[in-house]
C-alpha cells in the first residue's frame, strides 16, 4: 500500500458484517483510533438492530482555524449531501466527540452496487468531515467562481494542534504545509523525502502535476500568520493547485491527498526506518559470520570427536578409582 | 573513488599485520590481574606509538598498540545530515550487539565512531589473519552499507513523491 486509503477498514468491516450476518441481535460498542488523532465510536443496540450510532472525534484545532460548533466549516452540509436520508445528525454530540450521527441502515439503497458505494462512503466519514472546507475552496476554484476569501490565508486543521494553510486565488490555490516531526531522525529522512518531491515534479511524466516547492523558511505568502504556527523543523512544502486538478471526479482525490499529506510522508518515513532495521539486522548477521570464520572450531570439529571419547573414558576411570 | 578506498584498506591491513604481535602480559601493578594495557595506559614502557591512517579529513583510522592489546578506532565519512543520521543509527545498532562481536568495544574512543579492542586472548582463540580479514571487511561493509542505505532512502523518496503527484493528473 503506497497511498493511504480514505476508507476506514474498521468501519467498513463492521458495516458489512452487520448487513451480511443473520445474527442481528447483538450489542456492539467499540472504539477505534486512526492516524492523526481521529477516533471512532460505534454503537448498535439490540432494540433497533439496523441503527448505527457513530461518533467521530477530530484532532484538536489550533487557534486560528475556523471551526463551527466543533466541526470544520461546511462539514454538516457535506455530511447531508453525502449520505442523504440515511443520516441524522444528533445535536449536541456525545461527550468527548465532535460529531455524533445516527445512521439508519434500513434506508440504504436496495441495489447491491449502490449499497456498497454508500457503505464505503460511510466508512470514509473522515474524508467527508475533515476535507469539507478544502473541498469547498477547490470547488470554487474548479468552477472559477470567486470564493468569499480570495487572497486571504485560510488555516485548515490536519493534525492535533497543527494546521496547513491555503491561499485561494481566482486562477489557482496555493497550499502550504509546515512540516513538523518530533524525532530528529524522522526529520532528516522527511527532509530528504520532501526534496525528492521537488525533484520528481521535474520529470516529464509529471509535467501536469501541481507545482511543488520546498523551502526551509516560511514562504512570503505566510507573513501575516502568527509565528508560533510557523515553527516547522522540516521546512515548508508548497503545492500550487490549478483548476484542472480540482475538476469533477478529481476533486475528492485531490482533497484527500492534500489533507493527509503529512500523514503520508510520516507513514513512509516510518516504513523506510523499518526497512533499514531489517537491512541492518541482516548486515550484522553477515558480519558475525565473517568473525566466526576466524574461529578455529569449525575445522577441528571432526578431530575433537575422537578426543572427546578418550577424555570421557579417562574421567570415568578416575571417577571409579575415587569411589 | 573505489581505488582510493582500496589503498586505504590495504594500508590498514598492512599496519594491522605488523601490529598484531601480541603476547600474554600480566598487570604490573596488581598481582594476578591481566588487563589490556592499551586501555589503562598505566605504564608507558608497554605502549607503542599509535598510528593514524587518514583517507581524508572525515575518514580516518587510529591504531593504538601495546604489548598485550591493540585498539582500532575509526571515523566514518558523513558528508551530509542524512549520511550522519544513517551512520549514527547503524553504528549504534552494531555497538548494541557488541557481545556478538567479541572484539567490538561498546563505546567508541572519543572523536571516533566505532572502536575495536583486540587482546592477546582473541589472537589465541582465533586465526590472526582471519581476524584482520574481519576488521577490514567490517570497514568496507560499513561504507558500503551507508551508501546503500542512503540510496534506498532516496529511491523510496522518489517513488513516494511520484505516486503522490500522479494522483493529481
Amino acid at each position: 500500500m503506497i497511498l493511504l486509503q480514505s476508507t476506514s477498514r474498521f468501519l467498513l468491516q463492521i458495516l458489512q458484517n452487520r448487513l451480511l450476518s443473520s445474527e442481528k441481535s447483538v450489542d456492539i460498542d467499540c472504539h477505534s483510533v486512526e492516524f492523526d488523532d481521529v477516533r471512532y465510536h460505534v454503537q448498535f443496540s439490540v432494540k433497533s438492530p439496523l441503527v448505527m450510532v457513530l461518533s467521530v472525534s477530530l484532532p484538536t484545532p489550533p487557534p486560528g482555524t475556523v471551526f463551527a460548533n466543533g466541526l470544520p466549516l461546511g462539514a454538516i452540509e457535506a455530511i447531508k449531501s453525502a449520505y442523504g436520508e440515511v443520516v441524522q445528525i444528533l445535536d449536541p454530540p456525545k461527550d468527548g466527540y465532535n460529531l455524533t450521527m445516527r445512521l439508519n441502515l434500513a434506508k440504504l439503497p436496495q441495489d447491491e452496487e449502490q449499497r456498497q458505494t454508500t457503505l464505503v462512503k460511510i466508512a470514509s466519514v473522515r474524508e467527508v468531515v475533515l476535507g469539507a472546507p478544502l473541498r469547498m475552496i477547490l470547488q470554487h476554484l474548479a468552477s472559477r467562481t470567486v470564493s468569499p476569501n480570495v487572497g486571504q490565508v485560510v488555516a485548515l486543521v490536519h493534525r492535533a494542534k497543527e494546521s496547513f494553510f491555503l491561499i485561494p486565488q481566482v486562477e489557482k490555490a496555493t497550499v502550504i504545509f509546515p512540516m513538523r516531526f518530533k524525532d530528529s531522525i524522522d526529520m532528516v529522512l522527511a527532509t530528504s523525502f520532501l526534496q525528492e518531491f521537488v525533484e520528481a515534479r521535474r520529470a516529464t511524466a509529471l509535467i501536469n502535476a501541481p507545482l511543488c516547492t520546498w523551502s526551509p523558511n516560511p514562504p512570503q505568502e505566510l507573513k501575516e500568520v502568527p509565528s508560533e504556527a510557523l515553527a516547522a523543523n522540516a521546512g515548508f512544502v508548497t503545492f500550487v493547485i490549478y483548476p484542472r486538478h480540482a475538476d469533477g471526479r478529481k476533486l475528492d482525490k485531490t482533497a484527500w491527498s492534500l489533507s493527509t499529506f503529512h500523514a503520508y510522508v510520516n507513514y513512509h518515513v516510518k516504513c523506510s526506518e523499518g526497512f533499514m532495521h531489517t537491512r541492518m539486522r541482516r548486515r550484522v548477521e553477515s558480519l558475525i559470520q565473517a568473525l566466526d570464520r576466524a574461529k578455529p572450531e569449525l575445522e577441528t570439529k571432526n578431530a575433537t570427536q575422537g578426543i572427546n571419547f578418550k577424555r570421557l573414558s579417562l574421567v570415568d576411570g578416575s571417577g571409579n578409582s575415587n569411589f | 573513488m573505489a581505488n582510493t578506498l582500496r589503498l586505504y584498506l590495504t594500508c590498514i591491513r598492512n599496519t594491522l599485520e605488523a601490529v598484531m604481535c601480541l603476547q600474554n602480559f600480566p598487570c604490573q601493578e596488581v598481582e594476578r590481574h591481566n588487563k589490556p594495557e592499551v586501555e589503562l595506559m598505566t605504564s608507558p614502557e608497554l605502549l607503542l606509538n599509535p598510528v593514524l591512517i587518514c583517507r581524508n579529513e572525515a575518514e580516518k583510522c587510529l591504531i593504538e598498540t601495546s604489548i598485550n592489546s591493540i585498539r582500532i578506532s575509526m571515523k566514518v565519512k558523513q558528508a551530509d545530515e542524512l549520511e550522519n543520521i544513517l551512520a549514527k543509527k547503524f553504528l549504534r545498532f552494531l555497538s548494541m550487539r557488541a557481545e556478538a562481536f567479541q572484539v567490538l568495544r561498546r563505546k567508541p574512543v572519543q572523536g571516533y565512531d566505532i572502536s575495536f579492542l583486540i587482546t592477546n586472548y582473541h589472537c589465541e582463540d582465533m586465526h590472526r589473519n582471519k581476524l584482520i580479514d574481519f576488521i577490514v571487511q567490517f570497514m568496507e561493509d560499513i561504507d558500503k552499507e551507508i551508501v546503500e542505505l542512503k540510496l534506498s532512502v532516496n529511491t523510496r523518496g522518489r517513488l513516494v513523491a511520484t505516486e503522490f503527484l500522479k494522483q493529481f493528473i
